[in-house]
């Protein structure tokens, strides 16, 4: 069974009011007055100086259970939400697995479902973990990217992103935090940059985001009243207090407070969340919780993996 | 899946509601940023009017500026946005108490 061993992560230090994007990427300060009063984003964390390179080692540095343990790492996976992270050619993963003595791993990147890739990722590891004739063989799950382009700062009309990245050692065999189910609702249909398609995108958002966790929540076999905690993407605050009416469920039982401190830190956002919520001692023993995103970019995916603590 | 959430408020004071609907039409043109000739209670905001989600949260923002009270979006759904009257319902029906 695929489990979560251990999850780390790291946020730069530098911040940026959203404020301060409205000019680079030609927002008006009605709607700027959006995304933080409505939508409740407030600041994004920005390193200017730094690279990819530097998020990914943030993370992996504060792993303290990789220690010791590289020799059995046999995957590291790369959740990317966009598909081209760097410029060509350079490749912060191998250079991580260079830095670290991953030298037993196979490293790629896992992407095509944007900002819900990072539950891919973590499904994918899982599967090669169950397949690996090693019963100790590990994964080295990363996310995080650089908001170096416009694209790559802000998802239009719902939030901006901020920098940041997340490192989690999966492993097949059980562990603290074991995956009960997963589910992806892939739409294709979305695959359009046209104001018609972008009006349905929007409209269907919330029924879809919130039937991909009941229907990961009903793959393992549970009702809603029986999960605990929904660990979100950092979209935004009213992207979940519509959904949590969707599915009668308590918004306070949504770990949300990242929203306003760091914004949508691409695929890294559940596992930032998984922090917050493991500081606040909302994830008991024998917990279930919810990890739930939507991404968009071509087309639309709308997933979520339920774990037991 | 629930449907609790799309309920428009029905029980509002009519007087505030007109008071409402008057200020969205007056408002609609300084939002959209053009003129929109003939628009009335019934006009659907969204397919009409072609109003974007951040627009029509930006139609909430002006509205508590003109009507100088503090609305709450903690219910609102995108079916509120359906119609001019339907938002004007959920208006008068979700502001948020004078200080």
């Amino acid at each position: 069974m695929t489990a979560l061993m251990a999850v780390s992560t790291y946020i730069p230090e530098g911040r940026m009011a959203i404020e301060e994007l409205a000019e680079p990427l030609d927002l008006t300060a009605m709607q700027m007055k959006v995304f933080r009063r409505h939508h409740k984003l407030a600041e994004v964390s920005r390193d200017p100086d730094g690279t990819l390179l530097d998020l990914l080692r943030g993370a992996v540095a504060n792993l303290d259970a990789l220690e010791g343990r590289e020799q059995q790492v046999r995957y590291v996976i790369h959740a990317r939400s966009f598909p081209v992270v760097v410029p060509y050619p350079v490749n912060p993963v191998h250079e991580l697995c260079r830095e670290r003595g991953l030298d037993r791993a196979v490293a790629f990147s896992v992407g095509e479902h944007a900002c819900a890739s990072g539950l891919v990722a973590i499904d994918v590891a899982g599967r090669l973990l169950a397949a690996d004739p090693d019963p100790d063989a590990l994964a080295l799950v990363l996310a995080g990217e650089k908001a170096f382009t416009a694209e790559a700062q802000m998802v239009p009309e719902t939030s901006f992103f901020g920098e940041g990245a997340s490192a989690c050692l999966v492993r097949a065999g059980g562990g603290p935090d074991r995956m009960l189910s997963y589910s992806a609702d892939q739409h294709g249909e979305f695959d359009s940059f046209s104001d018609e398609i972008g009006r349905a995108y929007q409209e269907q958002y919330t029924d879809l985001l919130a039937g991909a966790v009941l229907a990961a929540v009903g793959r393992a076999g549970l009702e809603m009243d029986q999960i605990s905690l929904i660990l979100p993407h950092n979209v935004n605050r009213m992207a979940w207090q519509r959904a949590c009416r969707r599915l009668a469920f308590p918004i306070d039982q949504v770990v949300l407070e990242n929203v306003a401190a760091y914004g949508h830190v691409f695929c890294a956002d559940h596992f930032i969340n998984y922090q917050t919520a493991q500081r606040r001692g909302q994830l008991r023993p024998g917990d279930r919780y919810v990890l739930a995103a939507a991404g968009a970019g071509r087309g639309a995916v709308f997933s979520a993996m339920v774990f037991e603590h | 899946m629930t449907e609790q959430s799309v309920t428009i408020v029905a029980e509002v004071d009519p007087a505030l509601r007109a008071q409402v609907v008057e200020t969205l039409l007056d408002l609609l043109p300084k939002v959209l940023k053009r003129e929109v000739p003939g628009v009335s209670e019934d006009t659907t905001l969204m397919d009409a009017l072609g109003i974007s989600s951040t627009t029509g949260l930006e139609l909430i923002l002006e509205l508590e500026d003109r009507l100088e009270r503090e609305i709450s979006v903690e219910d609102l759904d995108r079916a509120h946005f359906e119609t001019v009257g339907s938002l004007a319902g959920y208006v008068a029906g979700n502001l948020l108490p004078e200080d």
